[in-house]
């Protein structure tokens, strides 16, 4: 059973009196320890895409299947549960709470789960190790580079060790190295860890590092390789 | 507990706004308690002297004196002046003659109420009589010797030392008259009293009307107003024994005075309430804008796995403290003020010459607070559940934050 199964899935937002079609009967299934990327060029789908698969919208037609489960219809309570358990975000900038330091961030989901916060801080201790964040934990988000703010990004994003890892253009406000870096970071939990990550973008770069390439044009399925 | 640390460091995060909403709901706080506290001290200090020089706190009078004013309703009070005067809280219990008569001197000639008292007892509680020198002060119950008003003296042409005739209706319906000696004069700034009291000793003044030992009235000055409570229903199981006889409190027995306090505050009340809802107004506004501002920050916060209620309590949790800093903050700078205004009080000789009148009682020109905790404390309060409904709209506008919507349009 795939981790992830779209079912002629179809969202159109209504514009004035004419409506846009984001997404256009697409079925798509991933695996988990799959990394994806949703490539295609603007306005092609992607970040709608992934807003049906992390539950932050609902499709108009089809079904959305998450690790055995139909999420499409469920109420708002219930999809956040849902993110908050299966789900891990992370957004092209401006992800983290600027009041709150980067370890308190990256503990951020860990506490809205309740996890007492010393189990919190031990977990993302390990995390910034492996990320390459050690000695940043105290920093606020304000005091990080952009490369740094991604990569606290992701240790919220793993640190209850969600089903999935969505991440929508993860590198658009980086340079070039550092673009790179966080993808070679990304990949490396993926093989060491299995974690499954879904991002997009539209970086030829980032784009050759994935294992597979679903590339989307109007809404529909261009290739898949 | 994260959340209230959340909404705590959210709150700093831009000082200057959460310091001016602190300054004006902490000012509004001070001001609401400092100038309750004045009037508070000032109708105390009202209330106390209209007691001493009045009626005192509680009041014995026959059913039907209360209505008609008639010297015809006196009554024998027996024991009742032995078994007040042995109650916890009872400063002075002080039977009373009125007479209404007229008062002659060689010149002139005034209507007067003729006052039986027992001066000893009268000059323990009553302000305008203690301040008497020794040589104007009543000496006996029998003695021919009387306090007038200011007034009454200089309108009889009398001087003190002069003497002059009273005539009376006595209770079987003659004329009497007899002869008095002016002791001395006070004068309490209220015309009515200053130009027809005329006060005497209890047995002389009871012997005139035919009425021996009876007495129209019977006041009970207290320690303090609290004792009220304790003493009132004490009074009214006393009373079982005396049918005739009616208990009142100072409310009851001065009812200008009670009214006047009671409308004062009414008023007062309106003003504050309309100052505090302005101050929510702009809470509510402070709270908005910080909403608004972080609306991508929330959307980011909802796509992690926050449910909207826990936003909802975010916002609320940040209302709350805002609250009760400010609850704080106020409550420090009205006792400030209260002790300020206790100490040193605002004199209004500056201001003006007049005696002041309120509801029938002169007051003291140096206007000083007194505590009144309970309702520091109940203000305070209330303005911490204000700041909270100041809270309710920017909540509900937080909660219906979607997520996706949020990420793509801020
Ligand atoms: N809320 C909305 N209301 C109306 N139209 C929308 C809405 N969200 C997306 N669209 C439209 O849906 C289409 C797909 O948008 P989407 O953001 O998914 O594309 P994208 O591939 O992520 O583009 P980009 O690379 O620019 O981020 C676009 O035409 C967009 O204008
Ligand atoms: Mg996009």
């Amino acid at each position: 059973m795939p981790l992830i199964e779209l079912k002629s899935v179809s969202k159109i937002y209504p514009l004035g009196s004419q409506q846009v079609i984001a997404v256009d009967d697409l079925s798509l299934s991933i695996e988990a320890g799959e990394f994806t990327v949703l490539a295609g060029p603007s306005g092609s789908g992607k970040t709608t895409l992934l807003n049906l698969i992390g539950c932050l919208d609902e499709p108009s037609r089809g079904e959305v299947w998450l690790d055995g489960q139909e999420v499409g219809g469920a109420p708002q309570p219930q999809l956040a549960k849902l993110r908050l358990r299966k789900i891990g975000f992370i957004f092209q900038s401006y992800n983290l709470i600027p009041v709150l330091t980067a370890a308190e961030n990256a503990e951020f989901t860990l506490m809205l789960m309740g996890v007492p916060k010393s189990r919190r801080r031990q977990r993302v201790v390990e995390l910034f190790a492996e990320l390459g964040l050690a000695g940043l934990e105290e920093r606020k988000p304000s005091d990080l580079s952009g490369g740094q703010q991604q990569r606290v990004a992701i240790a919220r994003a793993m640190a209850s060790q969600p089903a999935v890892v969505l991440a929508d253009e993860p590198t658009a406000s980086l340079d070039s190295q550092a673009s790179e870096e966080l993808l070679a970071l990304m990949r490396r939990l993926n093989r060491e860890q299995g974690a499954t990550f879904v991002f997009s973008s539209h970086d030829p770069l980032v784009i050759s590092r994935a294992q597979r390439v679903v590339t989307l044009r109007d809404g529909r399925l261009e290739s898949d390789r | 507990m994260d959340l209230v640390l959340l909404a705590w460091k959210n709150l700093w995060r831009s000082r200057r706004r959460t310091l001016i909403t602190l300054i004006a709901l902490s000012f509004s706080l001070m001001l609401v308690q400092a100038f309750h506290n004045l009037s508070y001290g000032v109708y105390s200090a009202m209330i106390d002297s209209g007691v001493r020089a009045g009626s005192g706190h509680l009041v014995v009078y026959h059913q039907d004196y209360v209505a008609s004013r008639d010297e015809q309703f006196s009554f024998a009070p027996g024991q009742l002046r032995e078994q007040l005067s042995a109650l916890a809280g009872v400063a002075e219990v002080l039977p009373r003659l009125y007479l209404p008569g007229l008062a002659q001197s060689s010149r002139e000639s005034r209507g007067i109420l003729l006052t039986g008292v027992i001066p000893q007892a009268e000059q323990r509680v009553n302000p305008f009589l203690r301040d008497l020198p020794t040589d104007q002060q009543l000496e006996s119950l029998s003695g021919r010797q009387a306090i007038l008003g200011s007034r009454l003296l200089k309108e009889l042409q009398l001087k003190i030392g002069n003497k002059f005739v009273v005539t009376l209706q006595n209770a079987s319906g003659d004329l009497v008259s007899e002869m008095f000696r002016v002791r001395g004069a006070v004068q309490t700034g209220i015309k009515t009293i200053d130009s027809s009291l005329l006060m005497v000793g209890h047995q002389r003044a009871a012997a005139l009307a035919g009425l021996p030992g009876e007495i129209h009235e019977l006041a009970i000055v207290l320690q303090s107003q609290k004792f009220e409570r304790l003493v009132f229903p004490a009074l009214q199981q006393l009373l079982k024994n005396h049918p005739q006889q009616v208990g009142l409190s100072w409310e009851e027995a001065m009812p200008n005075l009670a009214n006047a306090i009671r409308l004062d505050y009414a008023s007062q009340k309106f003003i504050f309430i309309i100052l505090l809802l302005i101050v929510t107004i702009g809470v509510v506004n402070t709270l908005l804008m910080s909403v608004m501002e972080r609306f991508r920050e929330f959307g980011v916060i909802l796509a992690v796995g926050a449910s909207a209620m826990r936003l909802r309590l975010l916002v609320f949790s940040e209302a709350l403290l805002l609250g009760l800093v400010s609850m704080l903050l106020g409550s420090a700078l009205g006792s400030l003020a209260t002790w300020y205004l206790q100490e040193v009080g605002i004199n209004l000789r500056y201001f003006i010459d007049e005696t002041l009148e309120f509801g029938g009682v002169v007051f003291d020109p140096v206007l000083r607070a007194a505590w009144d905790r309970p309702y520091m404390l109940q203000i305070a309060g209330f303005m911490l559940l204000l700041s909270l409904a100041a809270a309710v709209y920017p909540a509900i506008k937080a909660g219906r934050i979607k997520p996706a919507e949020a990420m793509r349009h801020h």
